[in-house]
């Protein structure tokens, strides 16, 4: 099946990507990986005028980490590129792990997590982890930058808090918490390759007593982070009490659908037990 | 035991070195000049009357050059029953029906042309339940039923959706209930699926204005596609030529005729230029066939000793829009209902329905892993029911040779032993071993579930095969039967050296097949293949030798009868004067003074199936199958409660193959069946919208198992009781592996967690809830 | 529609060419420079038979724009062998009866030399998650797993 026409277009640096953005950006697509955009295209749901290619930007190739700034990941880094990286298996455990459960490693050597989070599935692999990890996602635009919260990313279904013209250069996360131990969980319908069912990320840091975050996938319009469970493990009570308790809080605060994947009555159940094997896990409770 | 030195060892693939290096050319590999590329407009609607087609804008886009609708095409094709149009008529029957097909230069210009074709539809009531579609004053999904030609063993009811109703009627199942102490009845079911074969329905034709008419197309059977396009079309059978080049999976659903006719009607419209239509993956789920959906209600009368008396089945399939294979998967599965049981008093009506659903046709065992599935799980229920083990239930009520089926046939001696089957799966799998049920918070299991599958054809069915001695002394052999990964040609490669008693790399096995060449062969279906082709080749080899010896006799002035063709020679044993190369007798024999004698050396071997014969219409009595391949499949699997995750540790299979021609190749064909098998037993379905439009027409979210998904172990355990009229002993297997992986893996999950499951896929969402309903049951009881 | 001038090695060989800007690889390998061996079956990156190696690394051909490979080479089925001479993983393939239909051995057996050249040693996990992309409907992946395996060990020999 042919894709749709359009003109194909290969900036070298930001700020001829800004500039063509700023001329095309209703009728324009950014391609790096392509593995979403490719697929939306064949099928007709976008028909971009303007395919622009990313992958020709130096800059956008950074993947970089210090002790300061934390880790940045730029919008042409590929998973495969941040799962072979050191420094995010050792520092950033949850988001190497989401990276890894995200398709198959074909599909990683030309998927990219900016790409992932641009995308802005409900079911986005990498997000719970960059949820739990406070990451900031850079965007420029012909205009400047400005960076927001991760949090504040993710708009709805497929949408995002990017404007016409803008485009995301890199996603930046801190270090983690001294101490934090953090992972993620996902669950599917088979063993084999599978989007999300059910995703799952935890962190926690200060033994458990200060610092606890749940985020999660596939539960509602867009990846979330669960505040308020932070609040179960301020007070006192057994650990299990509060892993119980936290579970509860989690799906309480979700509001998955029911689609061709998963029931809706599965996905609570599901989002409960995998919110209680992570908490499990790096809490350090048996 | 004879010892071989061919058969029986697993010698490499023939066609391996070029499928290991890209060169084996598959339909879609195949460019011809000035071919053009087909594009099909489909119904967004499952039920709908066609009110208006305008192609207008469509036409006037450069580079397309033929547009067809089915108002142009009023033909009806079908296997059994003529009903399938080639693009809708009148209505269109389901969604993702062709309404339009247009051929153009390039894809990409097709494409624009679909989308410029607008079509108004006034919807109709449609209904997608088989059970639904049987009440009276159902829509109905072909109105003129009663006009259609169909095959003589086929029932239809006319002015219904009922597409072929079979009965069986053996004994008197009433006086047998009223006999039983226990009476268990249960229904079973199961959604569409569909056979997804990797390389997706691909056909290329060609109408020349002389009226001959070629096809390249990925087809199980080439002569099959002949004869139906040759009914169909009212076209002289020598003027169609059908090529098949290496098929890339068939499993069944590129058996009979698809969308060859399209193809060469396109072409006819666009003055007879080659065009090619490769279905996209969305329209092999959405447009080209299916395996039906499936209902069960299995009600057995048993005695307290365990004898069963009666059962009464009722087998109703959702056929979807066109009956096509179904209506004889019906057929078939109705005389084999009970299962591999001798059963004194049956009942079974088993129905074809039409409903608004894609169309089904065959896939992998025929209807048998359908109502396998209940008729397995059927035994555990009831020997649960009188307390005995379903081991020994089984052995009680086996057929065994001697044993009366349910069509009336007394089973052979050489009919192989279900039994054992049994027994050594049983042992394999460590069968009523004390083990921990639960390990690391998860459950274990096991279950087993017996098996058997006659080849489902007509009673005549034929085969034939052509043997050529080439002039350096090496063979040809041609056969009709094609190579889908079944590995087949090998395994008749195989025979031919075992027989000629010749290196194997001396015998080559054509790889196309092209029916104006290839000796006729009904169909590469049925796990039939390697019986049948392998009797003709033999006898080809018999013809060649025959041949042979005669020339050879005249040459060295001995009777024939003293001669021996055997390592690329012709001899009398015992006298080197009397000895001649085989490649000097290939075109002619020659006397020292040069005048010649005989000929080219050609063997022609054929085969009829033997004994066959009609079922009775009122009662199904009859003798239907060629061969029983009796088997039985052990599972053991691990389910995790709080997910409904069903993990499967082993599988552990026996078939009585009668004769292992090429263990290598076996064992594939086993494992491939099994892990077919586990696909549909835990993750595969047909998921529809309540208007019919199906959800998951993609490999996103139609599941099959990838390479995580496989069992932690296989064991493969053949049986050989040899089949007397059968090349080596041998029977087939190809389907077998597949049919009671599901109600082993059902009955594995009952064992492991004390919960009935009735439906597949055996999913985690479908298992959790079902064991959550039974956590809620306990809770308040 | 842009249209590019591009120059890329396939299997060794040079290719300047002129694609249009919507043409995948998988399009431009089978159409445009008729090496079928890599297969179309689904051409959303889900079954993963279209897979060549893109300067060495396995990649799903119908989701990477032919405009892309611009100076890069690209290994397919094709450019394994040498004549007669097979690599390990090919003779694997047949020896442990991989093989089937067919239609997915190319892809099965790139990923397979792919993994075995940075990782020589796989663990059978290693192996799954290396193919996990790629269907097979045939063989129920035991032999194909037991082929790269099998090829891993002989290499070093």
């Amino acid at each position: 099946m042919p894709l749709p026409k359009f003109d194909y277009l290969r900036p070298q640096t930001t700020e001829e990507l800004a500039a063509t953005l700023a001329e095309h950006g209703a009728d324009a697509k950014l391609f790096a990986g392509g593995t979403d955009l490719i697929v939306v295209m064949r099928d007709k749901l976008v028909r971009p005028k303007y395919v622009i290619d990313i992958k020709g930007i130096e800059e956008l190739r950074e993947l970089s980490w210090d002790e300061r700034r934390g880790l940045t990941i730029g919008a042409a880094v590929t998973l495969s590129e941040l799962i072979a990286s050191e420094v995010v298996r050792e520092r950033f455990g949850a988001l190497w792990k989401a990276a890894g459960t995200l398709a198959d490693p074909t599909i990683r050597n030309r998927a990219t997590l900016v790409g992932n989070i641009c995308n802005a599935s409900p079911a986005a692999d990498t997000a719970p982890a960059l949820l739990v990890l406070w990451a900031e996602v850079e965007i420029v635009s012909a205009n400047g930058k400005r960076v927001i919260p991760i949090r504040e990313f993710f708009k709805g279904v497929k949408r995002t808090a990017l404007e016409q013209g803008e485009f995301v250069r890199a996603v930046r996360v801190p270090n983690p918490p001294e101490g934090a131990k953090e992972d993620y969980l996902k669950w599917g319908r088979t063993r084999g390759e599978d989007l999300a069912v059910v995703g799952v990320a935890g962190l926690v840091a200060n033994s458990g007593k200060k610092l606890v975050r749940i985020a999660l996938s596939s539960v509602a319009p867009t990846p979330l982070i669960v505040p308020e469970v932070e609040g179960v493990f301020k007070g006192g009570g057994s650990v299990e009490g509060q892993i119980d308790k936290a579970a509860s809080i989690v799906v309480e605060k979700i509001s998955p659908i029911s689609d061709v994947r998963a029931g809706k009555e599965y996905r609570l159940h599901m989002a409960g037990v995998l919110t209680k094997q992570i908490l499990k896990r790096i809490l350090g409770a048996s | 035991m004879k010892k071989y030195s061919y058969v029986g060892k697993g010698v490499p693939r023939i066609d391996a070195f070029e499928k290991v290096t890209g060169t084996a050319q598959y339909t879609a590999d195949l460019r011809l000049p000035g071919m053009l590329y087909t594009k099909l407009l489909k119904s967004p609607h499952a039920h709908a009357r066609i009110i208006r087609i305008d192609t207008s804008e469509a036409e006037k886009l450069l580079g397309v050059r033929a547009i067809l609708t089915g108002k142009e095409v009023p033909y009806k094709f079908g296997i059994y029953m003529q009903d399938k149009e080639t693009l809708a008529q009148k209505k269109v029957h389901h969604v993702g029906e062709p309404v339009v097909a247009v051929a153009a230069d390039t894809e990409e210009i097709a494409e624009q042309a679909v989308e410029l074709i607008k079509v108004e539809y006034e919807e109709l009531p449609a209904v997608f339940d088989q059970r639904d579609a049987m009440k009276e004053g159902a829509p109905l999904v072909h109105e003129r039923l009663h006009e259609y030609k169909h095959a003589p063993f086929i029932f239809p009811k006319p002015h219904t959706n009922i597409a072929n109703h079979f009965k069986l009627r053996k004994g008197d199942v009433e006086r047998g209930f009223k006999e039983a102490d226990v009476i268990v009845e249960n229904e079973f079911y199961q959604p569409q699926v569909q056979n997804v074969q990797m390389e997706t329905h691909t056909s290329i034709g060609q109408w020349l204005p002389n009226g001959q008419i070629n096809i390249w197309t990925s087809a199980q059977s080439p002569f099959a596609v002949r004869h139906l396009l040759s009914v169909g079309l009212g076209v002289p059978i020598h003027k169609i030529n059908v090529v098949v080049p290496y098929l890339g999976g068939g499993f069944g659903g590129k058996a009979g005729l698809h969308w060859e006719p399209l193809v060469v009607l396109l072409s006819r419209k666009a003055g007879g230029r080659p065009v090619r239509l490769v279905m996209t993956r969305e329209e092999q789920f959405n447009t080209t066939a299916v395996r039906q959906g499936f209902y069960a209600r299995v009600k057995t009368g048993v005695k307290r000793d365990g004898k069963i008396v009666a059962e009464e089945l009722l087998f109703l399939w959702d056929a979807g829009a066109y009956a096509d294979y179904g209506v004889n998967i019906t057929r078939a599965a109705g005389y084999s209902c009970t299962g591999p049981y001798e059963i004194p008093n049956v009942k079974c009506d088993s129905i074809t329905v039409y409903t608004n659903h894609p169309y089904g046709t065959a896939y992998r065992g025929f209807g048998h892993p359908e109502f396998h599935f209940a008729t397995e799980r059927q035994m555990d229920l009831v020997a649960r029911a009188i307390g005995m083990d379903p081991v020994e239930f089984r052995l009680k009520n086996a057929a065994l040779p001697g044993r009366i089926t349910a069509t009336g046939e007394k089973l052979r001696e050489d009919a192989g032993r279900v039994d054992e089957c049994i027994k050594v799966v049983v042992e394999a799998i460590g069968w009523g071993k004390k083990e921990p049920k639960q390990v690391g918070g998860k459950l274990r299991g096991k279950g087993i579930a017996a098996l058997w599958k006659a080849p489902a054809m007509p009673s005549y069915t034929s085969s034939s095969a052509i043997l050529k001695l080439n002039e350096d002394g090496t063979v040809t052999l041609s056969i009709g039967s094609i190579e889908m990964g079944q590995g087949t040609p090998t395994a008749l490669a195989q025979m031919v050296a075992e027989e000629l008693q010749m290196p194997i790399e001396k015998v080559k096995v054509v790889t196309k097949r092209e029916t104006d060449f290839s000796p006729y062969t009904w169909q590469t279906v049925a796990s039939r293949g390697l019986f049948m082709e392998g009797n003709a080749t033999l006898d080809a080899v018999r013809k060649l030798k025959e041949q042979v010896r005669e020339t050879a006799a005249e040459l060295f002035g001995v009777p024939k009868e003293e001669l021996v063709v055997a390592e690329e020679k012709v001899f009398v044993p015992g006298k080197p004067d009397k000895s001649m190369p085989l490649a000097k007798l290939a075109t002619a024999g020659i006397f020292p003074d040069g005048r010649g004698i005989g000929g080219p050396v050609l063997g022609y071997g054929m085969y009829t199936a033997e004994g066959l014969t009609n079922l009775d219409p009122e009662t199904g009595q009859g003798l239907p199958a060629l061969m029983w391949t009796f088997g039985a499949q052990g599972a053991e699997v691990e389910v995790d409660s709080e997910t409904g995750e069903v993990r499967v540790l082993k599988m552990v299979s026996a078939f009585d193959i009668g004769k292992s021609i090429n263990p290598v190749l076996l064992k594939g064909q086993v494992y491939g069946g099994i892990v077919q098998g586990i696909g549909s037993a835990l993750m595969e379905e047909f998921i529809f919208n309540e208007k019919g439009a199906l959800l998951n027409n993609n490999l996103t979210d139609y599941k099959i198992c990838r390479a995580q998904d496989i069992p932690d172990e296989f064991v493969f355990i053949p049986i050989e009781n040899p089949q007397r009229n059968a090349p080596y002993g041998v029977r087939g297997v190809g389907e077998h592996v597949r049919i009671s992986v599901e109600p082993a893996i059902a009955n594995a999950i009952y064992d492991a967690t004390g919960v009935d499951l009735f439906e597949i896929p055996m999913n985690r969402e479908r298992v959790w809830r079902a064991l959550k309903q039974r956590g809620e049951k306990v809770a308040s009881a | 529609m842009s249209r590019h001038e591009i120059s890329l090695t396939v299997n060794g060989e040079r290719y300047e060419l002129e694609v249009e800007a919507n043409r995948t690889l998988l399009q431009l390998l089978r159409e445009d420079l008729e090496l079928t061996g890599t297969k179309q079956a689904c051409e959303r990156g889900d079954c993963g038979l279209c897979t060549v190696l893109l300067d060495g690394v396995p990649t799903k051909s119908c989701l990477v724009l032919a405009v892309e490979v611009d100076g890069r080479e690209v290994t397919t089925v094709e450019g394994l062998s040498r004549g007669e001479e097979l690599t390990p993983v090919q003779r694997a393939f047949i020896e442990q009866g991989a093989v089937q239909c067919g239609f997915c051995t190319p892809a099965f057996i790139l990923a397979g030399e792919a993994l075995l050249k940075h990782n020589p040693r796989p663990t059978e996990e290693e192996v799954k998650e290396a193919v996990g992309g790629i269907l097979c409907r045939c063989t129920g992946y035991r032999q194909i797993i037991d082929a790269i395996l099998d090829a891993s060990k002989s290499a070093k020999k």
